[in-house]
């Protein structure tokens, strides 16, 4: 029985082909766009989310106790390494280094700019948060006097790969430094807080023009290897009480505001999107069941059971429904497919993009939630839309049905 | 034909309330929607442009690209002059901007020291307004510093700080101020790194007597800048190039650029699911009254004339719909423009955006209000485009016999 109603459900399903398939259509195009707006406005704050995390503050940071208030080198964190080294062997702890950094006045031979000088092992960085990523020219080498520069940064000086700056700085004893360098890479993070002002020389050098221990550092970061990091917080401040140990989200706490703006964004789209999808359904299967009044009519009187015809429709209205899944996840899948390795190339837009800390092109993520909501939500809006209609065919009376229709 | 579009509206309600409802919630929605993002565009861009850059700049004509001392304007008299013959514009200031070190008694840090004329400057920019300590205009070795660098460097009113940079012929400068006022804009880079002092004293240390980095000027009104920045850049001298604000704050309108893509792409996709509803309903409808076209085609009505009765039902729910969503939709548009949402804190999260006011007013526009509703009203229009097509493809005989 049940697989003839299942047949039935089917037939009847198409008995107007040009209104299932203009269904159908509409459920299908209307989920690919929506999934694929999705994945993309997932895909630009996971990007952001992570090249920052990567290029700075990794999951989380610390610092010495006034350091974030005062920004004063004083204020450093000593025997950095062997706190790193224990860092690393706490549960939870993926990666870990440790960085120094000054700020100061960066000069060309006609332009001056304040800057700030970050001290980094490459590669520590590079396991940290692959650096090599974030080359956008020269290599990776510091060589003598060598030094990379923010591609921001690099064009507000007007300077280019083997260009001669100088940076000028304060060091621990309050004595100013001044030191000659020579551009070896011009750095692309899309951190807006690096790219504009960033330079980045050798570790231990920057220590010695700070006149600090070669172990000193302004900064510890480490990457988790969880996403929630609420508890290995608690237990690094323990392990930690005289350092400021941060989480990313209190570093950056717009860029996770932008994330959960979008993901509100998404979900008021979603909503919309689907109350509509439910109103055509809604209207479809309406329709359906008026045309066909006379035959649940007929099929009453001779005792077909009320269960039946109700399962008959729902199966009609989930069948509608699936085949726009289908179409749509199909086509969603395929855009997001694309967005996801070639991107949307914005270069006509990337000074926009990079005040934002996005990439000119932006690419999209790809998640099962996507299709997994989508389906539930479908699938429900679906059987939703015949209690209505169905209502219709409960009081519905076989005998005046036909005499009416006679 | 009108009286049977009318009968034909009320008749099938279900059609008719769906049509309706849906446009009117896509017209409401797109006018406000669009409001909001122009709204907070231009208030963030006027702002931005409010707090220091004025609606253009002019400089020396390789400044930009190369930079320093040597493409200084070394004459402003011609400029300012040509400036204040030119109407429009509701002030003007050349600017003269240095970067070097200043030094408390312990902390040092780069600052960009800028001589300004603080008469100018005050119709000019929000400098005025930012003051939160002490005195804006001040003579002799007093600087108007930000409240960020004046905490980096651990000064107070009336501290005394050193400064070391170079003037204008590259001979070293040394001098002692006093710190005589402090301002926050809420842009932190900005008052983080920026000092001003008095035009004066400041070309008697740099040797810069009428020179200028730049000069910067506002528009009366923003709408009239271009007009008027072409009036200014004809009468210029020829070493001399105008910058209107679009270039000088090229990220900033790039953004808004790609947010309002953005926005637009997020609208459309409402579009879509509500145009084929809207088809969908019609086509529902149309199926209907197959027989009605054929009884209708069979006494001589003509293809064309179903069609347009078709097209007239259309119109009218359409228009209906536009009555009630066009004036709610312009006067929330405009009642949020006058009343504009404020939300707390959200300049302290943004400001590395350029975000510096917590309000996100509307813009009503009545001429971006027209083209939107002209696109919805031709997207309505389109929806019945394939339901008219359908009728067509039956003959008179197969619409009568049609079940």
């Amino acid at each position: 029985m049940f697989k003839t109603i299942l047949h039935l459900a089917y037939k009847n399903a198409f008995l107007r082909r040009s209104r299932a398939i203009l269904l159908i259509v509409m459920i299908g195009v209307s989920m690919a766009i929506m999934i694929t707006l999705e994945g993309l406005y997932d895909g630009m704050t996971v990007h952001m989310i992570e090249k920052t995390k990567r290029s700075d503050s990794g999951d989380i940071s610390l610092f010495a106790k006034k350091y974030r208030i005062e920004g004063d080198i004083r204020f450093h964190i000593n025997d950095a390494d062997k706190k790193v080294s224990k860092l690393k062997n706490l549960t939870g702890v993926k990666e870990a280094l440790w960085r120094i950094e000054s700020s100061g006045l960066v000069q060309t031979a006609r332009k001056s700019r304040p800057a700030k000088l970050i001290g980094i092992d490459l590669q520590a960085e590079e396991q940290f948060g692959k650096f090599s990523d974030f080359l956008q020219e020269g290599s990776l080498d510091f060589g003598k006097n060598g030094i990379f520069i923010g591609n921001e940064l690099a064009k507000k000086l007007g300077v280019h790969l083997h260009s001669k700056l100088i940076f000028s700085m304060q060091d621990s004893k309050h004595q100013l430094q001044s030191v000659a360098f020579r551009i070896k890479a011009i750095i692309h993070t899309t951190n807006v807080s690096l790219d504009p002002q960033g330079l980045y020389i050798a570790r231990e050098k920057l220590n010695q023009l700070l006149s600090l221990e070669k172990n000193s550092a302004t900064q510890i970061a480490l990457m988790s290897k969880h996403t929630d990091d609420a508890g290995l917080q608690k237990r690094i401040q323990q392990e930690f009480p005289n350092l400021n140990v941060q989480s990313f989200t209190e570093l950056y706490p717009q860029l996770k505001e932008t994330e959960q703006i979008f993901k509100k964004f998404n979900q008021i789209s979603f909503f919309i999107v689907m109350s509509v999808i439910f109103v055509g359904i809604l209207g479809v299967m309406y329709v359906s069941i008026l045309d066909r009044v006379r035959e649940f009519g007929i099929l009453l009187s001779i005792g077909y059971s009320y269960r039946y015809i109700r399962l008959q429709v729902l199966f009609e209205a989930v069948v509608l429904g699936l085949l726009g899944y289908i179409l749509g996840a199909l086509l969603g899948w395929a855009f997001l497919e694309y967005l996801k390795n070639y991107g949307l190339d914005f270069r006509l837009f990337s000074d926009g993009l990079s005040m934002f800390g996005l990439d000119s092109t932006l690419y999209a993520t790809i998640k099962t939630a996507y299709f997994s909501s989508t389906f539930i939500a479908i699938i429900v809006a679906s059987m939703l839309s015949v209690i209505l209609p169905l209502r219709k065919i409960k009081i519905l009376k076989p005998i005046e049905v036909i005499r009416s229709i006679g | 034909m009108f009286s049977l579009a009318i009968k034909n509206i009320l008749f099938y309600k279900g059609r008719s309330l769906t049509t309706f409802l849906l446009t009117f919630v896509s017209l409401y929605l797109f006018i406000v929607y669009v409001a909001f993002m122009n709204g907070s565009h231009q208030s963030m861009l006027q702002n931005a442009l409010n707090v220091y850059t004025g609606s253009f700049q002019i400089y020396q004509k390789e400044y930009r690209s190369k930079g320093g001392y040597d493409y200084l304007i070394r004459d402003t008299r011609k400029p300012l002059q040509i400036l204040a013959d030119t109407k429009g514009l509701k002030a003007f200031a050349p600017r003269l901007e240095t970067f070097g070190i200043a030094s408390s008694k312990t902390y040092s840090h780069p600052i960009m020291l800028t001589g300004i004329d603080f008469n100018r400057e005050e119709k000019l920019s929000e400098l005025k307004k930012a003051l939160t300590q002490g005195e804006y205009n001040t003579h002799g070795a007093c600087l108007y510093m930000g409240e960020n660098l004046a905490q980096k460097l651990h000064l107070h009113l009336g501290d005394t700080l050193s400064f070391v940079g170079s003037a204008v012929d590259y001979s070293f400068v040394a001098e002692l101020f006093e710190v005589c006022g402090l301002f926050k804009t809420g842009m932190y880079e900005f008052d983080s790194q920026s000092a001003f002092m008095n035009r004066d004293y400041f070309d008697t240390l740099f040797f810069s007597k009428n020179m200028a980095t730049y000069i910067v000027a506002m528009a009366e009104n923003l709408k009239h800048n271009d007009a008027v920045a072409t009036k200014v850049e004809k009468k210029l001298p020829q070493e001399l190039q105008l910058y209107r604000w679009q270039t000088l704050m090229k990220s900033m309108v790039q953004l808004m650029e790609i947010d309002s893509l953005f926005g637009y792409i997020s609208m459309g996709l409402f579009f879509i699911v509500i145009f084929f509803v809207i088809m969908i309903y019609g086509f529902i409808n149309i199926n209907a009254r197959l027989r009605e076209f054929g009884v209708l085609r069979s006494i001589g009505v003509s293809d064309n004339k179903i069609s347009l009765l078709l097209l007239l039902e259309i119109l009218l729910l359409t228009l209906f719909a536009f009555v009630f969503a066009l004036p709610l939709g312009a006067y929330t548009a405009y009642y949020f423009q006058i009343h504009p949402i404020v939300i707390e804190g959200m300049s302290e999260m943004y400001k590395s955006y350029g975000v510096v006011s917590d309000k996100v007013p509307t813009l009503f526009d009545p001429l971006t209000v027209f083209y939107n509703s002209l696109f919805l009203f031709a997207l309505n229009l389109l929806s019945i485009v394939y339901p008219i097509y359908y009728v067509r493809s039956f003959t008179p005989i197969e619409e009568t016999q049609h079940v």
